[in-house]
C-alpha cells in the first residue's frame, strides 16, 4: 500500500464522521440563520406571499424602539443574576457536599437536582402559584408573621417584576451546575487538601487556593453556559409566567421576537430581532472567554 | 503537531458557533419551513352558479380550513356532512383542528391555500389577511347573494360584515358579546342589587367591598377583555351611543383616539381603579386564574365573554348562577352597549374552488344552520332567527335576546391593527395600575397609531 492511498483512506474515514454531522448543522443551523438574516431586510407579516424589501430598515427601527432597549437590558440583567446566583449557590452546595462528608450527601444531591427534570414550562406554572397574589404559597407563607393577610402582587410591579423571574430561573439552574462541579472537586485528589491542612490552611484557604484553581474550568464552562441558555432560552420562563407583561416591564429579546412576529405580524422585524439576539451572544461568548482566560493549572 | 492543534481550534470555534447559533435557530424554525406545500388538491369546478340561489352541479375538490377551538367541531362535521349529500360529486377535504393555522401557514405563504376558511383561534386576524391580499373581495358577490332558501344573505345576518376601505371580505358566522359576570346566587345572598348602570354599578360595589369581597377581577395578562367588556362600550356610550368611534379607531384616524369619549371611558376605569375595586392581582394573572377566583366568590364582577359557563363548564360551584349584561358603563337610563365577539368565514382569493366555497356560504347562512349552530356549538350564531324553541343552553337563548333587544346597542365586529391593539392593551393595564393617566393612554396609542399610519 502507497502513502498516497494510506492518505486517502485516511481522508475518507475522517470524512466519513466529519460529513453527516456538518450536513445537519448546515440544514438544521446554519440554513435557518442564514434565512432569518435574509428575512430580516424584508416588511413582511409572515402569512401572506409577498415581502417588501426594506435593506436595514427593520435595524434601524429597533434602535428607536424602548421595547428593544429594555428587552437586552432585561436580558443582561438575567445573565447577570443568573450567573451570580446559580454559580455562588451550585458552587456552596457542591463545596459542602462533597468537602464536608456530609452522610446525606448523596440524598441531598438528588433533591438538588430534581429541578432539572422538570420542563422550564412546568417550572413556570409552578411560580405563578406561588406568586399567585390570592392563592399564592408566597404572601400565604408571609401572612404568617403579620396580622393582616399579606397581598403582594409579586409579578404586578410596573418597575421591578423581572427581578421576580430570577429566583426560579436560579432554582431551575443549580442542580446541573452543581454536579458539574462536584464532579470537579471530586476528581482533585484528596492529598492537596490533606497538605495543605498539615500546613494550617483553613477550609476558605483551602477552597480558594486549591478549589477555584483547580475546578477553573468548569466554572468557566458554566458561566458561558448560563450566559448563552439565558440569552437563547429565558423567553419560555418569560412567556409561561408574564407574557412580558406587565406593559412589557418583562420582555426579553425572545419573547418580543415572538410577540412581534407571531402576534403583531411582523415576521421581518421579529427575524432581525433574532440575529440581534446571535449577535450580542456571540460577542458575549468572546467577551467572557477574554475576561475568564486564566492560565491553565495542571494536575501532576 | 502545528496542523493538528489548528484542526483542533477549528473544531472549538465550530462547536462554540454551533451552540451560540443553535439557541438562535430556534426563532426561525418557523421561517425554514415556509415552503409552499405542492400537495395541493386539484380541482376543476364545471359549475358555474351565479350569485342567485340556483344549485349547479358542484364538482371538483373543496378544501374547507376550520380552527377548532371553543366552539368546538360538532357544528362543522354537521354542516359539512349536510353539504356533502346535497353535493355527492363534490370530493371535500376538511383542514381542522386546533393548530391548524399554524399547520397550513405555509400553504397560505406559498399562495396555496385550502378555499375556503374559518377565521377563529389565535394565529389567524381577518384585518392582516385583508391586508396581505389573501381574502377573495366578496363586496359584489355579497350585495345580491342568496341563500339556500332563497333569502338574501344580507338580509339574515343579525350583524353586517366588517367593512375594510369600504369592501367585504369575510362574513361573521358567530355573534357573541362581551360583558360583565357576577354570581346571582351571591347577589341574592347579600342583599346586593343587580347592577343596570354604572351608578348602580359604582353602588353595589361600594356594598361588596364594605362586605369584604373584591368587587371586580380581571386578567391583566389578556386585557384585552377589560378593554372588550368596559373600555370599548364606554367609549362608545360616552359618544352619544354612536359606534362608528370604534369603526374610526379600528382605521387608525388618530381623531378618533383624541375625542373626549376615549378620555370620559378611560376615566371610568380610573374610577375603579381609585375606589380600590379592582383586584389588585388582577395584572399578574391570567383569564383562567381570574376565573377561578370570580368561580370561588373571592371575587364579584368579572368583564368576560359569553362563552364562559361554557369554558369553565366543569368547575362551576354548584348553586352557582351567571348573571350577565353586556355594559356597565351606561348612564342611568342609558342604553346596554354589546360588543361583539365574532368569527368570520372567507374565502382564500388564491384558492381553486370559488364557486364551490360560494355554495358553501349559501349554504351555511340559514336559518336552519343557525339553530344547528346555537346547539351544537353553544354560542349565538350571526342569523337572525328565533333560536328558543331550539335545544341551545338557556344563556345562549339570554344572549340571543339581548343582542336582538332594539335597546341594546350592538357593536359590530371590529378588527384594530395589531400594533394599535397592542398598545392599547398595554397602556389599559399600566392605567389600572396607576402607573399612567388617561392622557398618557391617548398619548402612547395615538404615537402607535401615528407610526402604524405612515
Amino acid at each position: 500500500m502507497n502513502a498516497g492511498t494510506a492518505k486517502w483512506q485516511r481522508n475518507v474515514f475522517i470524512a466519513s464522521f466529519i460529513i453527516p454531522t456538518l450536513i445537519f448543522f448546515g440544514v438544521f443551523t446554519i440554513y435557518p440563520v442564514v434565512q432569518g438574516l435574509y428575512y430580516s431586510f424584508f416588511e413582511w407579516s409572515g402569512m401572506s406571499d409577498k415581502k417588501t424589501f426594506i435593506g436595514l430598515d427593520n435595524f434601524k427601527e429597533m434602535l428607536h424602539d424602548p421595547i428593544v432597549w429594555r428587552a437586552i437590558g432585561n436580558d443582561y440583567f438575567l445573565v447577570a443574576g443568573k450567573v451570580a446566583g446559580i454559580m455562588l449557590l451550585a458552587t456552596f452546595f457542591a463545596v459542602a457536599l462533597t468537602r464536608f462528608g456530609f452522610r446525606l450527601a448523596g440524598f441531598f444531591r438528588s433533591i438538588f437536582f430534581i429541578p432539572n427534570v422538570i420542563s422550564v414550562v412546568v417550572i413556570g406554572v409552578l411560580w405563578n402559584f406561588i406568586y399567585n397574589p390570592q392563592i399564592g404559597f408566597l404572601n400565604a407563607f408571609l401572612s404568617l408573621f403579620t396580622k393582616e393577610k399579606v397581598s403582594i402582587t409579586w409579578l404586578g410591579f410596573p418597575d421591578h417584576t423581572i427581578w421576580m423571574l430570577l429566583p426560579p430561573a436560579i432554582w431551575a439552574g443549580i442542580g446541573f451546575y452543581m454536579i458539574l462541579l462536584i464532579a470537579a472537586i471530586q476528581s482533585i485528589p484528596e492529598s492537596y487538601y490533606e497538605a495543605a491542612n498539615i500546613e494550617g490552611a483553613g477550609q476558605w484557604k483551602q477552597f480558594w487556593s486549591i478549589t477555584v484553581p483547580l475546578t477553573w474550568e468548569q466554572i468557566k464552562v458554566s458561566i458561558l453556559n448560563i450566559m448563552m441558555t439565558t440569552l437563547n432560552g429565558s423567553f419560555v420562563i418569560v412567556w409561561i409566567m408574564t407574557e412580558g407583561g406587565p406593559d412589557n416591564s418583562t420582555q426579553v429579546m425572545g419573547s418580543y421576537l415572538y410577540q412581534m412576529a407571531f402576534r403583531q405580524f411582523h415576521f421581518g422585524y421579529g427575524a432581525s430581532i433574532g440575529f440581534v439576539i446571535l449577535v450580542l451572544s456571540l460577542i458575549t461568548t468572546i467577551a467572557l472567554q477574554r475576561l475568564m482566560r486564566h492560565d491553565t493549572v495542571e494536575m501532576s | 503537531m502545528i496542523t493538528k492543534k489548528k484542526i483542533a481550534a477549528l473544531g472549538i470555534a465550530v462547536m462554540l458557533a454551533a451552540v451560540s447559533l443553535a439557541g438562535c435557530s430556534g426563532s426561525n424554525k418557523g421561517e425554514s419551513s415556509n415552503k409552499p406545500s405542492n400537495s395541493a388538491p386539484a380541482s376543476e369546478s364545471t359549475s358555474t352558479p351565479d350569485s342567485g340561489n340556483e344549485t349547479a352541479k358542484l364538482t371538483g375538490d373543496f378544501e374547507i380550513q376550520y380552527f377548532v377551538g371553543g366552539y368546538g367541531d360538532k357544528w362543522w362535521k354537521k354542516v359539512i356532512a349536510d353539504f356533502q349529500t346535497a353535493n355527492p360529486e363534490l370530493n371535500i377535504k376538511e383542514s381542522a383542528g386546533p393548530k391548524i393555522n399554524d399547520q397550513n401557514r405555509p400553504r397560505w405563504i406559498g399562495g396555496n391555500p385550502p378555499d375556503f376558511v374559518y377565521i377563529d383561534g389565535p394565529v389567524l386576524n381577518d384585518r392582516q389577511m385583508v391586508e396581505d391580499g389573501q381574502l377573495e373581495d366578496l363586496t359584489d358577490w355579497l350585495k345580491d347573494a342568496k341563500n339556500i332558501d332563497g333569502e338574501l344573505i344580507t338580509e339574515i345576518l343579525a350583524q353586517p360584515a366588517q367593512q375594510f376601505d369600504g369592501k367585504v371580505y369575510n362574513i361573521p358566522l358567530v355573534l357573541n358579546s362581551w360583558g360583565v359576570f357576577w354570581n346571582k346566587a351571591l347577589f341574592q345572598d347579600k342583599g346586593w342589587a343587580e347592577p343596570t348602570d354604572f351608578p348602580s354599578f359604582l353602588a353595589v360595589s361600594d356594598k361588596i367591598k364594605a362586605d369584604g369581597i373584591t368587587p371586580f377581577i380581571h386578567t391583566g395578562k389578556y386585557p384585552y377583555y377589560i378593554n372588550g367588556s368596559i373600555l370599548f362600550p364606554a367609549i362608545v356610550t360616552a359618544n352619544n351611543n354612536d359606534f362608528t368611534i370604534l369603526q374610526d379607531m379600528a382605521a387608525n384616524k388618530v381623531e378618533a383616539f383624541e375625542s373626549p369619549a376615549v378620555l370620559a371611558a378611560l376615566n371610568k376605569i380610573v374610577a375603579l381603579r381609585d375606589k380600590g375595586f379592582i383586584d389588585k392581582a388582577s395584572i399578574q394573572i391570567n383569564h383562567t386564574d381570574s376565573q377561578m377566583l370570580f368561580l370561588q366568590n373571592k371575587d364579584a364582577f368579572i368583564p368576560n365573554g359569553l362563552w364562559l359557563p361554557n369554558e369553565m363548564a366543569k368547575d362551576v360551584p354548584e348553586g352557582f348562577d351567571f348573571g350577565f349584561i353586556p355594559s356597565v358603563t351606561q348612564e342611568a337610563g342609558g342604553k346596554v352597549v354589546a360588543n361583539t365577539s365574532t368569527a368570520t368565514v372567507a374565502i382564500a382569493k388564491n384558492g381553486k374552488n370559488k364557486e364551490a366555497a360560494k355554495a358553501f356560504l349559501q349554504f351555511i347562512f340559514s336559518k336552519e344552520q343557525a339553530s344547528q349552530w346555537a346547539e351544537l356549538s353553544g354560542a349565538p350564531s350571526n342569523i337572525k332567527g328565533d333560536i328558543s324553541s331550539s335545544n341551545a343552553p338557556s344563556f345562549v337563548k339570554d344572549a340571543a335576546k339581548y343582542l336582538t333587544d332594539p335597546n341594546t346597542i350592538v357593536i359590530p365586529t371590529i378588527t384594530y391593527n395589531a400594533d394599535v391593539d397592542k398598545a392599547m392593551m398595554d397602556a389599559t393595564d399600566a392605567l389600572t395600575i396607576n402607573t399612567i393617566t388617561p392622557e398618557e393612554w391617548v398619548k402612547r396609542v395615538t404615537d402607535v397609531v401615528k407610526k402604524v399610519s405612515k
